[in-house]
């Protein structure tokens, strides 16, 4: 394969970000060759297995893993939509229609399995993708590596035609009066930008040199006495996770950095790459001292290929001012971070997948026992994985002190956190606050201006599109502790429900990720349902059983209810599989993917029972029409990637008229 | 035997459905359910793989010990620690057991686990039981019996994959039957050491698959087919040929190198249509080369000698046993000892050689050897050499240290005609005497097939396969094992030890040998290393003889690391 001498040396150099295993540069270099040649050929497979010394099937098995690899060609201007709740709820199905109208592409028959539609003269083409992490500015598109917000009918030329992007340009405000901003505080900063010396001119780095000055068991006892939980999604003791290495590790000790923020509702971890990388160089130069590690990585989801280029900007900045490298300022200590991008895959945000990933695997998640990262990690060696805004606050800890931050939020809930909220209310966004110093209430109607005029809000997803969802007409029981330090139960209602870890986990949901998705009365909940199960259907692994199947079927049944084909056993029946999910699976993607349609089905069971009432499903669209069995000698078999029907022409001709139903339901 | 003493094995307390087991430290949770006869059913796991735990099916529920506030276990009223039960289920296969641990396998959570897992499993699996290979010894089937539901909740249409791929030149692959365990993945990568196989495409789409560069060519390809647990992976070769239930199986060992594996051959109404491995972790483990595998098509080959033959003036002239072998004695009697040569196949049994070097002690001469066959090994399980009893040949005395060096002379023998008799036992001589095999003036051959000897000798006897006949061999590290009978031989053809006794009999007179427990009984009489065996006592799994073999009787094949969970 002939390769510019440019790519050549740009492919050597970053295999040497991965000195432990060639096999994890599979993914740069298959990135670097579809930027290259807009697409990974055949040729190209067997090239890269060749160069990483590797079996071809290794490469086949990531290039087909991750989605946003094309093994076709795509358009001169590839446009990509974003599919996921928040955006199909502010219309992306019908973003998508224009656009193809307006590029001249004929996307009928085009699914996930399918995704690239090309305009006829190759000048377009345009893939429906799961979730861009800009939740709050709906519907959002990328046209190339050019990130679009709000992209309105009158965008659209805009979205074909002129080069650049919105997403790193602040929107200068004023944080709300409700906020309390420490991660946040440069973000739409009047004045701010993200090089190294307005950072350095307003105190930065200054928090690292504190660290290296400290003991390293010192910086880790902070961490714990601050409370400070994991903002990824678990919730997870930061501290605790810390020292479960141990200071006379003989293994080398890796950290990553969980930037692959695809949590549907979830739009934060983006803010603070783009506008302010080096608050998270900081902290995570101060968390690699504290548990001496000294190789890292930030693993960014694929679809921030900005945020990838700001953050590579921001690491040679930092190298070149001797914060990263050898001896790092006379302390000893040596550190390299690596910039790694994903490609497409939910599941790489879960931390045995991720690390899976940057082996240069697909992105299966690991048993546990006996694969803890903290143990047995990236290349079976000790490793801390924590999500962006985790590290944030890593740095603003050392300057306050644990016990200090502790006094932030509330009990087992301390510090900020960044809410991110999307949906039907009249001033989405992001706002940092004291954990559990507002009201699900007071953020839909205080912070984020209320519902949309003339309607009340219905459902609230609290924590990401995998916490359960919470009905406005529901009471919930919470317990409180009297001053006296007895317990008593109170019952509340949604707009009553504190904003913390522990509230949203004892009315039976959970604080997630941060992403608040807000659901009106206009909303179908059948509709809403489909939606989340397609998203997970297709981001799920495929590697054990309960999700891999159980997943699609999900979607598969929502599907037909939606295209009036469903009976009366749907709802059990969907509840039934969900359950036979749900804590049977290798990693939390089980729950993630149960919990939507378990709660769904509870709290608003009526509005599937409505839907689903004949007594047998509708025959099915036949998959070989028997005309077909007799015209030809053979049925073709083999099938597309992703695709459902036997072949192109079959699936049009047997499922035309409910593909049609289902679109007019989702329009 | 080794003197030392090994450490003593640490023996831990565990709690399988209410009752207190011990178990030595290091056992597998599912291999304790197992021995305390609780068997967990499972997709993924195999004993001899590392354990990826993606199946589901092995779910139990586990508890560890109540820690009391001393960080001490809580002993409850029967004097054991008290288990603190985890409210998930838990999979068995990938952790070993621990002191104090609760495990319950006939719990409600657990039943439904499996239920659970088993309708997921076959909402995309096209339950084409009828026309399927794996029908009768496939795991779905079995466990839909135990945790199966009557009716399919499942109303939608199933996922489509690709059917009758040839992943490689013997193996064929039904995608949508896999359940994606990954058996033959980890197959491929620890044991065959030959990493071809993976998964494309993703959720409920994802496919086994190989890259067209480098599709399933290795020569343990077939050990995939044994270990999935369903019909996605069939042999090519046995694909549609018999319903595995009709097959009678005869545990047998593989003659085609001196490796030996152990074997069960699968055959119906006197035809062989399967051979696969057998458990013997000290020589195979569980796998078996498709070389050794696949080679018993001979057996049926339409050219197969079923009657003694004597040349005559219009070409080789069937007849009866008793006066081919007279006339053999006949002939063979015509000449000196030093005069006759006898070239022994080193793939006979023990019984066979034992009785060639009778034979030659009869006819009065030391020109007996084997003709050595090495080929290409490798690291796994082919052995170079061939010949599947070299070892053998040699405690029997048909060959010297080094096997065939007596071939020179008996070639040379021939040349300047001071050897004038031959005879071949189950071999084709031709390769190795070249030309001047033409100069003897006698050649009694026996053999399944004809081949270049049969065709110049003037007798010649049919004699059987190692399907069809009973004895015993020495693998290469001097392992003692047995054949068994799976069919008879076809027409008149004859076990060779038979065939042997009889012609001992015509050139010296009686043997006294009836049953080839006769011939065991004398041929252990005269070899100290096999004092006190028979061919009952070697038994199905063999037995180590203290031979110097140049071969460490050590256990064979291992994974890279078997201990590893490597996902």
């Amino acid at each position: 394969m002939n390769l510019p001498a440019e790519l050549s040396a740009k492919i050597d150099e970053v295999i040497t970000h991965y000195p432990v295993s060639r096999r994890s540069a599979t993914l740069p270099l298959l990135h670097l060759i579809q930027e290259q040649f807009g697409f990974v050929s055949d040729e190209a497979i067997t090239w890269i297995a060749a160069k990483l010394e590797i079996e071809p099937i290794n490469v086949l098995e990531l290039v087909t893993f991750y989605p946003m690899f094309r093994r076709q060609p795509a358009g001169q201007t590839h446009i990509r939509v974003c599919r996921t709740l928040s955006c199909a709820m502010a219309g992306s199905y019908q973003l998508l229609d224009k656009v193809c109208a307006a590029a001249g592409i004929e996307r009928h028959g085009h699914d996930h399995g399918n995704p690239v539609a090309v305009s006829a003269d190759g000048k377009y083409s345009i893939e429906f993708v799961e979730c861009l992490a800009s939740c709050g500015t709906a519907p959002v598109a990328m046209s190339n590596d050019d990130f679009h917000e709000r992209v309105t009918d009158e965008a659209i030329p805009q979205l074909l035609e002129s080069p650049g992007s919105s997403a790193t340009v602040p929107k200068i405000h004023p944080p709300h009066w409700r906020e309390k901003r420490i991660v946040f505080q440069n973000i739409d900063r009047e004045g701010w930008s993200n090089d190294i010396e307005k950072y350095l001119l307003y105190g930065g780095y200054q928090e690292m040199k504190k660290a290296f000055a400290m003991p390293r068991a010192d910086i880790v006892n902070e961490v714990k006495a601050s409370g400070l939980r994991g903002r990824g999604g678990a919730g997870f003791p930061c501290g605790v996770k810390w020292s479960f290495i141990k200071p006379d590790e003989k293994k080398p000790v890796y950290l990553i950095c969980n930037a692959d923020e695809s949590e549907p509702g979830t739009f934060k971890d983006r803010y603070i790459i783009h506008q302010d990388p080096h608050q998270l160089i900081e902290g995570m130069i101060i968390a690699c001292y504290a548990v001496n590690a000294r190789l890292a990585y930030i693993y960014i989801r694929g679809e921030f290929p900005e945020g990838a280029q700001i953050l590579e900007k921001a690491l040679a900045e930092a190298k070149a001012k001797g914060f990263l490298g050898k001896n790092i300022l006379g302390s000893g200590f040596d550190l390299e971070i690596y910039v790694h991008r994903g490609a497409g895959a939910y599941i790489c945000g879960e931390e045995t997948g991720l690390i899976e990933s940057l082996e240069g695997k697909r992105a299966y998640p690991r048993i546990k026992p006996p694969y803890f990262p903290a143990v047995l990690g990236l290349y079976q060696c000790p490793t801390i994985v924590n999500n962006v805004e985790t590290l944030c606050h890593v740095k603003h800890i050392v300057r306050m002190g644990g016990a200090e931050y502790a006094k932030l939020g509330r009990p087992n809930n301390t510090g900020t956190r960044i809410l991110c909220v999307s949906g039907d209310v009249q001033k989405p966004g992001y706002f940092e606050v004291e954990v559990g110093s507002l009201t699900m209430g007071e953020l839909i109607n205080e912070v984020c201006g209320g519902p949309k005029p003339g309607r009340t809000i219905k459902a609230v997803t609290p924590g990401g599109s995998s916490a359960k969802v919470l009905s406005a007409t529901d009471r919930y029981k919470i317990k409180e502790k009297q001053a006296d330090g007895t317990m008593t139960e109170k019952e509340i209602s949604l707009d009553d429900i504190p904003m913390d870890f522990d509230t949203l986990a004892a009315v039976g949901s959970m604080a997630g990720s941060g992403g608040v998705i807000v659901m009106d009365d206009t909303r179908d909940m059948v509709w809403t349902l489909n939606n989340i199960n397609e998203f997970y259907a297709h981001e799920s692994c495929g590697q054990c059983t309960p999700c891999r199947e159980g997943s699609l079927w999900m979607k598969k049944i929502t599907d037909r209810i939606l295209a009036g084909g469903g009976v009366t056993g749907d709802a059990n029946t969907l509840k039934g599989v969900a359950d036979n999910i749900a804590g049977r699976t290798i990693c939390a993607f089980g729950e993630a993917c149960a919990w939507p349609t378990q709660s769904f089905i509870a709290k608003f069971k009526p509005e599937f029972e409505a839907r689903a009432t004949k007594p047998l499903p509708p025959p099915m669209p036949p998959e070989i029409l028997p005309e077909e069995l007799i015209a030809n000698t053979e049925i073709q078999t083999l099938r597309g990637p992703h695709s459902e029907g036997t072949n192109e022409r079959i699936a049009v001709a047997g499922s035309t008229s409910s593909k049609e139903e289902l679109a007019s339901h989702e329009h | 035997m080794s003197t030392e003493t090994a450490a003593p094995v640490q023996m831990l307390n565990v709690q399988i459905d209410g009752v207190w087991m011990q178990f030595p430290k290091g056992t597998r949770v599912i291999e304790a359910c197992n021995q305390a006869n609780k068997y967990v059913p499972r997709y993924c796991y195999h004993p001899k793989l590392s354990s990826p735990g993606n199946c589901r099916m092995c779910l139990i529920e586990m508890g560890m010990p109540k820690m009391g506030p001393d960080r001490k276990p809580v002993i409850g009223a029967d004097g054991k620690s008290e288990i603190n039960w985890i409210p998930r289920p838990q999979i068995s296969c990938a952790q070993d057991v621990a002191e104090g641990m609760g495990i319950r396998t006939d719990s409600q959570m657990v039943k439904e686990c499996r239920q659970g897992v088993m309708e997921f499993l076959l909402i995309n699996h096209p339950l084409d039981c009828p026309i399927c290979d794996q029908a009768g010894e496939c795991r779905l089937q079995e466990f839909s019996v135990e945790y199966g539901n009557g009716a399919s909740r499942f109303l939608e249409h199933k996922v489509k994959k690709p059917k009758n791929v040839e992943v490689g030149p013997r193996v064929t692959l039904d995608a949508e039957r896999c359940v994606l365990c990954s058996r033959c993945i980890r197959f491929m990568k620890e044991v065959a050491h030959d990493d071809v196989l993976g998964f494309v495409d993703r959720g409920s789409f994802s496919t086994i698959a190989c890259h067209p560069d480098r599709t399933l060519e290795s020569n343990y390809s077939l050990n995939t087919v044994d270990i999935c647990p369903v019909g996605a992976l069939t042999s090519s070769d046995f694909r549609f040929k018999m319903r595995v239930w009709f097959l009678k199986e005869t545990k047998s060992i593989c003659t085609s190198c001196a490796t030996g594996c152990n074997t069960v051959v699968g055959s119906r109404e006197n035809i062989v249509y399967r051979q696969t491995p057998r458990e013997n972790n000290d020589v195979n483990s569980v796998w078996m080369c498709d070389f050794g595998r696949l080679n018993f098509h001979p057996i049926h080959s339409p050219e197969r000698l079923t009657n003694p033959a004597v040349k005559g003036p219009g070409g080789n002239e069937v007849t009866p046993w008793e006066i081919a072998l007279s006339r053999a004695a006949t002939e063979l009697k015509k000449y000196r000892g030093d005069e006759v040569a006898i070239i022994a196949s080193g793939s006979f049994t023990n019984e066979e050689l034992f009785l060639a070097r009778k034979l030659s002690e009869a006819m009065g001469t030391t020109l007996i050897d084997i003709i050595p066959h090495n080929d290409q090994g490798d690291k796994i399980l082919l052995s170079a050499d061939r010949n599947a009893n070299t070892a053998g040949a040699k405690l029997m005395g048909v060959t010297g240290g080094v096997p065939g060096s007596l071939l020179g002379l008996i070639s040379s023998g021939l040349k300047n005609r001071t050897v004038k008799a031959l005879i071949v036992l189950g071999e084709d001589a031709t390769k190795v005497l070249g030309t001047e095999i033409a100069n003897a003036q006698i050649i009694v051959a026996t053999n399944i097939l004809p081949n270049g000897t049969t065709k110049l000798a003037h007798l010649v006897f049919p004699g059987a396969s190692f399907a069809e006949k009973r004895g015993s061999m020495i693998n290469k590290k001097g392992r003692i094992q047995r054949l068994n009978r799976a069919i008879e031989p076809p027409g008149s053809a004859r076990d060779d030890w038979e065939i042997l006794r009889d012609l001992i009999q015509a050139v010296s007179g009686a043997n006294g040998i009836y049953m080839i427990e006769d011939v065991f009984k004398q041929m252990a009489a005269a070899t100290p290393v096999l004092a006190g065996l028979s061919l009952s006592k070697i038994g199905d799994l063999g037995v180590q003889l203290p031979l110097e073999t140049g071969e460490a009787a050590a256990p064979p094949p291992k994974t890279d690391s078997p201990t590893a969970h490597t996902p």
